[in-house]
């Protein structure tokens, strides 16, 4: 079982200063970079599933990102994956959403992998788009939001609990496939103190644009179909009242405070 | 092409001693600090917690890889005791604990005798205590009482030692006895492992204390306790000499439960000041409290800058270890006493009870002004290393 | 002039979803301030009860059977058609396709991006026309940043957030015309072996006026009783933060938060939830927010109306208790 775990490296989101810079882009000085939350949930789902599986089992990232990337990969080798594939290239600067899902297909079709996991999205854009995109480009199954994931190797195929309004559906596709994966898979271990020390001997590939066969000028910046026309910190709420005293008295309070604004 | 190592300025931190800090962080709020008020509260042994360090490797921190540990270097294992202490006092002292007690072991140890502890020490299957101090002998060590008297293979151990950090819960202790009464004061003493439960072996009693009520302080009686020779570690009369050795590596240790202790009094500190409101502003912004905190947060980064240096000195084995040992602990304990004092200042009244943790971080700063060597006698061994010894 | 698209995704019940008709009436409102065409998209294996529906909302809906939808990912069905309309040229191409940014609408958004390579702008919280094409509004950084965004050629897609607009038909239904799927089959369908209904919390989240919310404080599944009182009372719904539903104390689908729900009731009481950045930005919008926690520097302090410091269960219960004893008046 190989499987691939999108992992991008964000903004921190307990720092509380990510910022965008004058052009409009993530200024990435400003905030100390990690592992998404929700891909280091797919992390977590992979690792399970090659520990479960047959000798030789391993887990590979691949990430597209600045050159700064291989120290946010490094907590991920520490959790278990065998080897990180880092795509990065100046072009890449100002990637729309279309650019990062082409090179994502582009990387990926270079390496053999059954699965592909990703977190169903990231904590600074939030798209959650480009599971799907990877997918389309690929021509593979994506099966999406993830709860449960349980592949039948002899078989080729996995199956996987997908999220639905009132409960989830069981989908069936066969393997390689994508899998954009939720926090209801558990919770991503911490890495062990061993697996620390030993990241440092992983190896971390680097490859650009030419590596995996993209001409620069097809993709990134000079290309985006979007762009950012401002930004601006939205208004804090008003000062919160803070209420001690008895349980009575706090119940009180909000009673009253729900009558005034008739809430209730 | 692969990653090019970028050798980072030699005046920080390695990424993996960044990662290793950051995990042991991240572990410590979400682990072990949701337990520290009812560890002081109940005064038990946090056992959940000593398996949790096990599992995730931080017992192994300071055993070498070939014997299952994680080769550590002393920073390394002081990272992580400072980010444990900073929740709680008691948990960063298991590693601490751990960590001292096997030193003697690993200076003085036989490759037979390592192979034959540690590996289940870096497991964290057992924990192990350091026997010196005794009721008559507390900085001065050498006047220890306990005897060890050769009998055929075996030394036949008899006598009493007092505030053993971990005595009534480890499996090994390492053990300081005398072994020749007639020799001069520094050579009177043997260093031994012990292997408990032994026949003659009991704790007598645990100790009832101001702070770290967590971590069991035993009174432990030897009764005629008979060990073979195999578990004496250095030659009869090395005692003192390995103790010596062992205070120059874990007074770092406790240095670091004291930085630890430090940063989480004053992480408890900012946060108040900043929500806190009286007079219609943050009491933070009074500037009385805000100097405060600025002093509790300069000192700390001070003992802390004081501690990486003095691990950094010992570690690349600098002639005067044991006055980089004596500076950090002195300077960490004391700041970690004010520091927590200053904590509880700012939180006025709240400060002062249980609803918030610092008047605990307080009562757990003391004990390191105290043990590994009181504040006076870090002094003295700082003032014997400027002046050296008269004649 | 371009025109826009608007697709209707199918509820559960073969209806259209409630966030579609939030969509469909920012689409007509767009399509009417700048003179666009609106056209509405309901793909389904029995379409025509969605797409009476969607109707109500915008002048002309194309109703497009297939069956494969009935026993696949409606998303990978969706977009395929989509995607073949959109390069059929029979259509009138769109600058702007909207759908809803629920998880069937951001991995059919990822399909069609990708197929017809569009650029896509994900959870608006608005959108609007400025000099130079549609501006939209999403929030980034888990709500730390407001940022607006535009199409650099050629428009795109846009998924919206839900609550963005109250959702209105127009004055007069629409029509509805019927087309058959484009043959070619550039995704690769996905089976649903089976649809599976899990008991839980009933009132949806998403559509409440009133959430009452458990997290780690909640201390277990038991303590969802109160929750669940507390709702019923005030005639909310259940929510959760990450960590009850984490520790298996309650659904994931009553999560609100990062990857849960995200949610814009009239009422957020929280209990026992501290207020990570996880779970802020899926309620940050709320109308009013109150908290009950033990811990006064909780992170959801600095963003509550009210927090009151206590016992959940000793303030929660007090609140119950009084709330019962109310004389009862018409929820206004």
């Amino acid at each position: 079982m190989h499987i691939v775990v999108l992992v991008k490296p964000v903004p921190d989101p307990a720092s509380g200063g990510e910022r965008l810079g004058p052009d409009g882009r993530l200024d990435r000085a400003a905030v100390p970079a990690v592992v998404n939350g929700n891909d280091e949930y797919a992390l977590e789902a992979a690792l399970k599933l090659t520990a479960a599986g047959p000798e030789g089992s391993s887990v590979t990232l691949l990430s597209m990102a600045p050159g700064s990337a291989p120290e946010t990969m490094r907590k991920a080798l520490a959790m278990g994956a065998a080897r990180g594939v880092h795509v990065t290239d100046p072009a890449l600067a100002g990637s729309c959403a279309v650019s990062t899902a082409r090179v994502l297909a582009a990387a990926l079709g270079a390496m053999a992998f059954d699965l592909v996991l990703a977190g169903v999205d990231t904590s600074d854009g939030v798209g959650g788009t480009i599971p799907a995109a990877v997918a389309a480009h690929l021509g593979l199954p994506l099966l999406s939001y993830a709860t449960r994931i349980e592949p039948d190797e002899p078989a080729g195929s996995v199956r996987v609990r997908r999220i639905s309004a009132t409960g989830y559906d069981l989908l069936e596709a066969p393997m390689p496939a994508v899998i954009s994966c939720t926090q209801a898979l558990g919770e991503p271990r911490y890495p062990s103190l061993k697996g620390i020390m030993g990241a440092r001997s992983k190896e971390i590939v680097t490859r650009s644009l030419g590596d995996i066969g993209l001409d620069p000028s097809s993709v990134g910046g000079g290309v985006a179909t979007t762009q950012v026309l401002g930004s601006t910190v939205p208004p804090r709420r008003g000062a919160t009242e803070v209420v001690r005293g008895t349980a009575q008295e706090g119940a009180a309070r909000i009673i009253e405070l729900l009558t005034q604004r008739r809430i209730i | 092409m692969t990653e090019t190592n970028t050798s980072p300025s030699p005046y920080r931190l390695t990424p993996e001693q960044e990662l290793l800090r950051e995990t042991v962080r991240v572990i410590a709020d979400a682990r072990v600090a949701p337990r520290a008020a009812e560890i002081d509260r109940t005064a038990e042994f946090p056992n959940d917690l000593r398996e949790l360090l096990a599992k995730q490797d931080i017992l192994a921190l300071p055993f070498p890889v070939e014997l299952g540990g994680v080769g550590g270097d002393l920073l390394s294992v002081c990272l992580a005791v400072e980010q444990l202490s900073r929740a709680c006092a008691t948990t960063g002292l298991i590693l601490a604990g751990q960590a001292l007690s096997s030193l003697p072991l690993l200076l003085a140890g036989s490759p037979e005798q390592q192979a034959r502890w540690i590996p289940r020490l870096a497991s964290g299957e057992w924990l192990i205590a350091f026997a010196l101090t005794e009721a008559e002998a507390g900085s001065d060590a050498a006047a220890a009482r306990t005897m060890a008297a050769r009998d055929g293979d075996d030394y036949v151990i008899t006598g009493s030692k007092r505030f053993i950090t971990h005595g009534s819960v480890a499996d090994l202790i390492t053990i300081f006895a005398v072994t020749d009464p007639a020799a001069p004061r520094h050579r009177r003493l043997s260093c031994f492992i012990v292997e408990v439960p032994a026949a003659g072996f009991s704790v007598d009693r645990l100790e009832h204390k101001m702070g770290l009520r967590g971590s069991p302080t035993a009174e432990l009686a030897f009764d005629a306790v008979r060990v073979p020779a195999a578990n004496r570690i250095g030659e009869e009369g090395d005692g003192f000499g390995i103790a010596m050795r062992t205070f120059d590596r874990s007074r770092p240790g406790i240095a670091a439960q004291a930085v630890g202790i430090a940063q989480g009094a004053l992480d408890v500190a900012i946060a108040y000041a900043r929500q806190r409101r009286q007079f219609g502003q943050r009491v933070g912004d009074f500037q009385m409290v805000g100097a405060m905190l600025a002093d509790m947060d300069a000192r700390t980064e001070a003992a802390r800058q004081l501690l990486y240096k003095a691990c950094v000195e010992i570690e690349a084995g600098a002639p005067e270890a044991s006055r980089w040992a004596a500076m950090c602990k002195l300077v960490a304990g004391d700041t970690a006493m004010q520091v927590t004092t200053d904590a509880v200042q700012v939180l006025g009244g709240y400060g002062y009870i249980d609803d918030f943790p610092v008047e605990r971080m307080m009562r757990d700063a003391k004990i390191t002004q105290i043990y590994e060597g009181t504040q006076q006698i870090q002094r003295l061994v700082i003032a014997r290393a400027l002046l050296g010894r008269d004649g | 002039m371009g025109a826009i698209w608007v697709v209707g995704e199918p509820g559960t019940d073969g209806r259209l979803a409630k966030l579609s008709t939030e969509v469909a009436t920012l689409a007509r409102e767009l399509g009417a301030s700048a003179g666009r065409t609106v056209t509405g998209i309901v793909v389904a294996a029995e379409p025509a009860a969605a797409a009476a529906e969607l109707a109500e909302y915008v002048p002309r809906v194309l109703s497009i059977t297939d069956p494969r939808a009935g026993d696949h990912t409606w998303s990978t069905i969706a977009a395929a058609v989509i995607a073949g309309l959109l390069e059929s040229g029979e259509t009138e191409a769109p600058e702007l396709t909207l759908m809803g940014a629920s998880a069937d609408g951001r991995d059919l958004a990822g399909f069609v991006s990708a197929l017809c390579g569009l650029g896509v702008l994900t959870n608006a919280t608005s959108v609007a026309w400025g000099q130079a094409g549609v501006v939209v509004e999403m929030s980034a950084f888990g709500g730390k940043l407001q940022t607006t965004s535009g199409f650099t050629g050629g428009g795109g897609i846009v998924t919206v957030r839900p609550s963005v607009v109250t959702a209105a038909p127009a004055a007069s239904a629409g029509t509805v015309e019927t087309r058959e799927p484009v043959s070619d089959e550039p995704l690769r369908p996905v089976k649903v072996v089976e649809r599976v209904s899990e008991a839980g919390p009933a009132a949806a989240i998403e559509e409440a006026r009133i959430i009452v919310s458990g997290g780690r404080g909640v201390g277990g599944p038991d303590g969802f009783h109160l929750v669940g009182e507390l709702a019923g009372v005030l005639g909310g719904a259940v929510g959760a933060s990450r960590a009850a539903v984490d520790s298996g104390w309650i659904n994931y689908s009553q999560q609100i938060g990062q990857t849960g729900k995200i949610v814009r009731p009239e009422l957020y009481l929280a209990l026992g939830i501290s207020g990570a950045i996880q779970h802020k930005v899926g309620m940050q919008a709320a109308g009013t927010i109150v908290a009950v926690n033990r811990d006064p520097d909780a992170p959801i302090a600095e963003f509550a109306d009210l927090l009151v410091v206590g016992d959940l269960f000793e303030v929660g219960g007090a609140l119950l208790e009084q709330l019962r004893a109310r004389p009862s008046a018409p929820p206004s």
